[in-house]
């Protein structure tokens, strides 16, 4: 047994025989365990073995030390602009080896370069790994690092930073870079992928290509995301950072523009158009980061509510209320069925005395409005804010817990009702929904 | 020049591809292989694989590919967003799994402890995803021939390709209906002894898969791609037999071509079978098959308990025998009625029928109707055979009289059995009596000519026959 354990390394060659006096031939995988051994056979298929179902093992050769592959330094072509890729995550650097089928993350500019050699027509290619995590995982802190890496590349003089990103949680985080860098002069887009890099068939390319020909080419120097515009491999959007939605779980043109336009249309040629009007600014970049403490939740109004969903919250700094329709929570004793209601208000009432405590409407498209029921009265009346706004739940999340890392608390429910980062519109267009 | 096929070291290996009859292999759409009035249109680009790092440069290898555009047309009844790699695929399906592995039991294969899928990189625009699924389920097989053993390689399961439909300069168009659909596909060993065994073996494993019960049926769902070589020459694949009957003649070219070819170093490469029985050029033969693990599937554990409760279902050759013996037929039709549901319903139920008078009405007549009258053979329905079967059953009719009510079933007209309502003997002989009396000159065939026009499918030709030779003297 003990022979058959190291003749089980990863990536020996062995040869097995089974009970049943199956000959099998192949390289050990490291999905192998102690239950069994996946082998990859000369075939190319990989097949599993149960280590109980193993008579014989042979060892063929030993694991090889994979060869260092030449490496080619990418050239600088000087008539070109230099973009900044900063790799956090995501399938979109993802590549599989093809020895042991474990998916490593390939970001160093020769190797996105080999990936992708039409980037060097387009721009030159400076990149770094700030992480390499799934996007759900991210942290406040993962925010502030990647703040850090982006004033280092401004001021190295970079011509633009391209962020790859999972998509999960990408429009979080573009909202809260479009908060942070307060002064913003260099355009900044999150690109990510939905079907993974090492398929013939992935978006990625299209995102990354769309997201380097639209920072070499156009004067926009904000941040904002570059996402495939419809199941066509024809255009990218570039859209608000903090007015958009993953709105589905795989397809790739899942990201949408909420209660806004898209800023801008690029063409797989590199040909764009701007549909926004694009903003510039002159002041100076500040950095306000994140207090990595800081505690806000997010509260989905439902049938059947109970006050103890809201008391759970009294140990937290913020809270946004995705209510139902116009803004609303079950609020109203109607009947004596509906007891729990004037709980919930009271809960909602002492809560909204301590801490800032926020609306938005979970239909995502249109605008909240407390004026209209006497839910939405009764709420604003215990200073539930939000009247009148159509930011996203997501944006207004992380608008709350930016505020309450930079500005006094006193300020916070005054400032999330001001448009700041255009995540709140003064007007509701008909063009704007799906 | 007749050849000697072991003095030329003739070595062949077949592939058999065949589609299975339930829903796609990793979504729930049903698999409908020539589905119409597609209402999805998208285009995409395919990249060569990532992280191909071979010795061409990548640039130059996606300069040369980079005008090709895939068109893809699809319908939203045969095709959801798995097909236009929009969403992950769901499990593998069960019924395709269990079917593919009672062929892998039926041809002595072992199952694999766990099977794992893999994707193939194919970047033709074939597969939307830039890969094809498939998955080794079974290893080491064999089957009988009657030139000994042949063993069986792999049986996988793998999913069906896209249609192509249009070819031009810079785009391919596809339609997706086809995408997805389960396939077996089953590889021999190169030890097919010459071009009349590969013929064999093709009709053996056709029959063993059909034997499931569970594949599909007609053009193009059952495919064979057959490897060839001989001493000296490179190993060349042929693609695309219309029959089976044409393998061994193809095969036989083939070497005649290789042989005059000798002086020429060719390298090994793909060849399409033509309909003169000629082979040409297809392309050049895929590299070692690029892999690589499918991660958004679980791998499957083919577990002990699992594969007992497997069914082997009984095989075409020996039901076809059973039936024979039971119903006394003819090896043919014993063979063309296994499985065939309705006539073991329709013997059942008439019992006063012939049982090889049931399958030559329900198997060959719908050919003759087809043939003879050039009428529609699939306007017949089971109720059409049920209810001409009863009246004979119940005497109403003659035998002769069936083939011409099927014949007008077909043609979309109301069956009316009291046209062919059967003649009173008494009556019969007595009008057949008159006839010959009055007509002394005319000859008994000149009669019988007479006769028929008026009881057409109402007599029996046979009787009629015989009563106009006993009153023709």
């Amino acid at each position: 047994m003990l022979t058959l354990k190291s003749n089980l390394t990863v990536n020996n060659k062995v040869k097995l025989i089974t009970k049943d006096s199956k000959v099998f031939e192949g390289i050990v995988l490291p999905d192998t365990n102690s239950k069994k051994v996946v082998l990859k056979l000369e075939s190319g298929y990989n097949i599993g073995i149960l280590i109980s179902n193993i008579k014989e093992s042979k060892l063929i050769s030993k694991s090889k030390k994979p060869i260092e592959k030449k490496k080619t330094t990418a050239k600088i072509n000087k008539k070109l602009p230099t973009i900044s890729i900063l790799h956090t995550g995501g399938t979109i650097a993802s590549e599989v080896d093809y020895e042991t089928g474990a998916v490593i993350a390939k970001f160093t500019p020769e190797e996105l370069l080999s990936k992708f050699p039409e980037l060097k027509t387009v721009c030159n290619i400076n990149s770094s790994l700030i992480g390499n995590m799934f996007s759900e995982d991210m942290r406040f802190s993962h925010y502030n690092k990647l703040l850090t890496a982006i004033q280092k590349e401004i001021k190295k003089g970079t011509d633009g930073i391209i962020i790859t990103h999972g998509t999960d949680t990408l429009a979080y985080t573009s909202a809260a870079l479009a908060f942070a860098l307060e002064g913003l002069n260099t355009p900044i887009l999150l690109v990510g992928a939905q079907r993974s890099s090492d398929r013939g068939s992935s978006d990625a390319f299209l995102n990354l290509l769309g997201a380097c020909q639209y920072l070499s080419n156009s004067n926009f120097s904000e941040v904002g995301i570059c996402m495939h515009e419809s199941s066509d491999d024809k255009s990218c959007l570039i859209l608000s950072p903090t007015k958009t939605k993953k709105f589905h779980s795989s397809r790739r043109d899942a990201f949408q523009s909420v209660n806004t336009e898209p800023i801008a249309r690029v063409f797989s040629d590199g040909k764009y158009e701007n549909i926004a009007k694009l903003h510039s600014t002159e002041s100076k970049l500040t950095i306000k980061p994140f207090k990595e403490n800081i505690k806000v939740g997010i509260l989905k109004a439902h049938p059947n509510m109970f006050a103890k969903e809201i008391t759970n919250y009294s140990t937290f700094n913020g809270l946004i209320i995705e209510g139902t329709g116009l803004g609303h929570l079950p609020v109203n004793e109607t009947d004596k069925e509906t007891k729990e209601n004037s709980k919930i208000l009271k809960a909602i009432k002492s809560l909204s005395k301590s801490i800032p405590v926020f609306m938005t409407t979970q239909t995502t498209f249109g605008r909240v409005n407390m004026n209209v029921y006497s839910s939405g009265r009764k709420l604003k009346e215990i200073e539930i804010s939000g009247d009148y706004n159509d930011m996203l739940t997501e944006t207004a999340f992380i608008k709350m817990s930016w505020l309450l890392s930079n500005y006094p608390k006193s300020k916070v429910s005054e400032l999330m009702n001001q448009n700041l980062r255009d995540e709140i519109s003064k007007r509701s267009s008909k063009k704007e929904f799906l | 020049m007749q050849l000697d096929y072991k003095k030329l070291g003739f070595k062949s290996g077949l592939e058999i591809h065949q589609q299975l009859e339930t829903h796609k292999l990793f979504c729930n759409c049903p698999s409908i292989v020539h589905d119409k009035n597609p209402d999805i249109k998208f285009e995409r680009k395919l990249r060569t694989s990532a992280g191909e790092s071979g010795k061409i440069d990548q640039a130059a290898k996606y300069e040369s590919k980079k005008q090709k555009t895939f068109l893809y047309e699809a319908c939203s009844t045969s095709s959801c967003l798995v097909e236009y790699d929009e969403e992950p695929p769901t499990q593998v399906n069960q019924e395709a799994l269990e079917i593919a592995l009672q062929a892998a039991l039926l041809l002595n294969a072992t199952p694999v402890d766990e099977a794992r899928v893999m994707r193939k990189t194919v970047i033709d625009g074939s597969n939307v995803s830039g890969f094809q699924r498939t998955m080794l389920i079974a290893t080491d097989g064999y089957l009988e021939t009657s030139k000994g053993k042949v063993t069986i390689d792999s049986i996988c399961l793998e999913e069906e390709s896209a249609r192509k439909i249009e070819t031009k300069d810079n785009y391919v168009k596809f339609r997706l209906d086809r995408l997805g659909v389960p396939l077996i596909e089953v590889a021999t060993e190169a030890s097919i002894k010459d071009p009349e065994h590969c013929q064999e073996v093709a009709s053996i494993l056709g029959m063993i898969l059909r034997s499931t019960n569970k594949v599909k049926r007609g053009i193009g769902t059952i495919r064979q791609d057959v490897n060839v070589s001989i001493k000296g020459h490179p190993r060349v694949e042929i693609k695309g037999f219309q029959d089976l009957k044409s393998i061994p003649k193809i095969i036989e070219f083939e070497v005649k071509r290789e042989i005059k070819e000798s002086k020429n170093k060719v390298e090994s490469h793909v060849r399409k079978a033509n309909s003169n029985l000629t082979t040409s050029y297809l392309r050049p033969m895929p590299g070692a098959a690029r892999m690589y693990p499918e991660t958004d599937v679980q791998s499957i554990l083919l577990t002990k308990q699992f594969i007992k409760q497997i069914k082997i279902p009984e095989l075409i050759t020996e039901k076809a025998i059973k039936l024979e013996k039971k119903y006394k037929l003819s090896p043919t039709l014993a063979q063309e009625l296994v499985n065939n549901e309705l006539f073991i319903v329709l013997t059942k139920q008439f019992k006063k029928l012939q049982p090889t008078f049931i399958a030559k009405t329900i198997l060959e007549m719908p050919k003759e109707i087809s043939k003879r009258f050039n009428l529609p053979k699939e306007n017949l329905k089971p109720y059409h055979f049920e209810s001409v079967l009863e009246a004979l059953n119940e005497n109403k009719i003659n035998e002769s009289a069936v083939l011409q009510i099927l014949a007008d079933a077909a043609n979309n007209k109301k069956i009316d059995f009291k046209k062919y309502k059967k003649v009173d003997s008494s009556q019969i002989e007595l009008e057949i009596k008159k006839l010959v009396e009055s007509n002394k000159n005319i000859s008994p065939n000149g009669l019988m000519g007479l006769i028929m026009k008026n009881y057409r499918g109402k007599v029996d030709g046979k009787k009629a026959m015989e009563l106009i030779k006993k009153y023709h003297k």
